[in-house]
């Protein structure tokens, strides 16, 4: 079965959503896919953190990416994710390091989260990924 | 054709469509048909690769104004 690993680095909605649209995709095609958050990234996956920003360059697009979620046209990235591990092998890793460094706490985490690893740790699961991205 | 199940995911953009079907599909028994209709253009070919990916099977993709219809069948 194909694998995809991806770090999300950004906290920003058009850095995370195509990272989750990737992932859910493959997990729906029968891939196994993973998802690593790590620095900024990690704030995405916080309980009661909501990611509504555009990328500084495109701000101008935040409204209308805003209206595209509201009008149902866009999924939204939460509930995709959580479709995406329902229907197979998605597996979503926080970064120990950024943990630390956010002061964020495993409890802080959302549920879809299924553990807190380190970069040796995701290196290891990721190393047989046919498609490994960095997204930041 | 004989079709078991609409899927209407009109003015849906990608994945949206192909995650509507997957959804469904999980939901089908093996030989039910599926109609599936959406308006993003990456539908047709995001669905053939899914089908052929999972096991299922496109069984026609036609176009009607801004809307394409495609057909699959449940196979397992």
């Amino acid at each position: 079965m194909p694998k995809i690993s991806i770090v999300v680095s950004s906290d920003k909605i058009d850095k995370v959503f195509p990272a989750v649209v990737l992932a859910t995709t493959a997990s729906t095609m029968g891939w196994e896919a993973e998802l690593f958050f790590t620095f900024w990234g990690l704030l995405a996956i916080k309980r009661g953190y909501e990611v509504k920003e555009v990328s500084l360059d495109h701000k101008h697009f935040e409204g209308k990416l805003r209206e595209a979620i509201n009008a149902g046209a866009m999924p939204d990235w939460r509930e995709m994710l959580k479709q995406g591990k329902k229907a197979g092998k998605l597996k979503v890793y926080a970064c120990s390091a950024t943990m630390k460094l956010l002061g964020i706490r495993e409890e802080d985490l959302i549920e879809d989260v299924d553990e807190v690893v380190g970069a040796a740790t995701f290196l290891s699961r990721a190393k047989d990924s046919e498609v490994n991205l960095f997204i930041s | 054709m004989k079709v078991d199940l609409v899927v209407d995911a009109r003015y849906k953009s990608c994945p949206g469509p192909l995650l509507a079907l997957a959804e469904a599909v999980s939901r089908a028994s093996p030989g039910q048909v599926i109609l599936l209709l959406a308006t993003d253009p990456g539908a047709p070919s995001d669905v053939r690769e899914w089908a052929s990916n999972v096991g299922h099977r496109v069984l026609n993709v036609e176009k009607v104004g801004d809307t394409c219809q495609i057909y699959v069948e449940v196979s397992r």
